[in-house]
């Protein structure tokens, strides 16, 4: 008995373990970080940062499996509606750059001037798709 | 009494990056190349032809410094040359740049339009994130919502300007005068494919045992 908990212990912190690992490597990988320490000129923060990213997590596991309810108004979920969109664009946004897709496309289509209108069709389509599916798609 | 006058022989060339010039131009050694020697040398220097461009060539150039070198030995044999700097410059010969055709512009921004409102909507799907969008909201309120409009369209337009705060574009306007990563990523991009035509282009740089 003691050995089975001791076991399923070790597996459950070996997968948390392996999982915040790989969350932390994506998000060095795109970036993020250390664009918004670069925009707001706060780079001696940055270990701060780390921690509100670790709480993040910690915070979103124990959402994910205690159900806790808050019983806020509605208006509450709009900030932190705005912040997770934030978040999950510059996450894209940082996956494109990785991925090289402008200075390929710039260069093919000689417009290195006119790129940031391209940047906007991007951005724009991403906003339209978005509310497109929350309004209609989720119905069909 | 000889090391004076050596220094007073001395050539310091150093080879700019990039230059750019126009088809049947010719190339003096001022266009390529820094100088720095005597005054009455000088002028001469600067006017030294290095290469004329003809319809022959390829829209890139490349001008070794050792070029430039034996150039410069053959017309003034006595002056000594300190090259100084890159090896190289890439002469970018401007062919009349067609312009862009709108209608090309507008299919590629539809493109990238729909690609990307497609590829968001595939990545929701993917990731759940419906289901978990529905759970923070009850999580935050203690309602059952099918649709949590409240947190989905802030979370819509968040995606947008996340993604303009991360390029540090707004439209034309900059949010502070840092080089935003497209630009760094496109210098990148730029020193590569001259790192390539630097070796490619480079008679002298490469040399092969089949000479044909």
């Amino acid at each position: 008995m003691t050995i089975n908990i001791l076991l399923v212990f070790l597996v459950g912190l070996a997968g948390g373990l392996a999982v915040g690992a790989g969350f932390v490597a994506f998000l060095v990988v795109l970036g993020v970080i250390p664009r918004l320490t670069q925009l707001t000129k706060t780079m001696h923060l940055v270990h701060l940062y780390e921690w509100s990213v670790v709480f993040g997590a910690i915070a979103g596991t124990f959402g994910s499996l205690q159900d806790p309810i808050f019983s806020a108004p509605g208006v509450i979920a709009i900030p932190i509606g705005l912040a997770a969109g934030i978040f999950v664009g510059m996450l894209a946004a940082g996956l494109t750059e990785a991925l090289n897709v402008f200075p390929i496309l710039a260069k093919r289509v000689r417009i290195e001037e006119r790129i940031v209108i391209l940047i906007m069709a991007i951005v724009i389509g991403k906003i339209a798709g978005s509310l497109f599916q929350w309004m209609y798609f989720v119905d069909l | 009494m000889l090391e004076v006058n050596g220094m007073e022989n001395t050539v310091y060339i150093r080879m700019r990056n990039r230059v750019q010039v126009k088809s049947n131009d010719t190339v003096f050694l001022r266009d390529v190349a820094q100088i720095i020697s005597r005054d009455n040398l000088h002028e001469k220097l600067e006017c030294l032809p290095v290469h004329k461009v003809t319809t022959k060539d390829n829209n890139i150039i490349i001008i070794d410094v050792m070029m430039v070198i034996r150039l410069i030995s053959k017309a003034f044999p006595t002056v000594d040359i300190q090259a100084i700097g890159p090896p190289q410059t890439i002469i970018e010969v401007m062919i009349k740049r067609k312009s862009v055709s709108i209608p090309l512009f507008i299919l590629v921004w539809f493109l990238l339009f729909v690609g990307s409102a497609i590829t968001i909507m595939n990545f929701h799907e993917d990731v759940s994130m419906q289901a978990v969008q529905q759970r923070i909201y009850t999580i935050i309120t203690g309602k059952q919502e099918w649709k949590p409009l409240l947190f989905q369209i802030p979370y819509s337009f968040g995606l947008g300007l996340g993604m303009i705060l991360f390029f540090n574009h707004f439209f034309k306007k900059r949010i502070n005068e840092e080089p935003s990563p497209l630009e760094v990523e496109m210098f990148n991009y730029q020193q590569s494919l001259d790192q390539y035509v630097i070796l490619k282009e480079n008679k002298e740089s490469v040399r092969r045992l089949d000479d044909d």
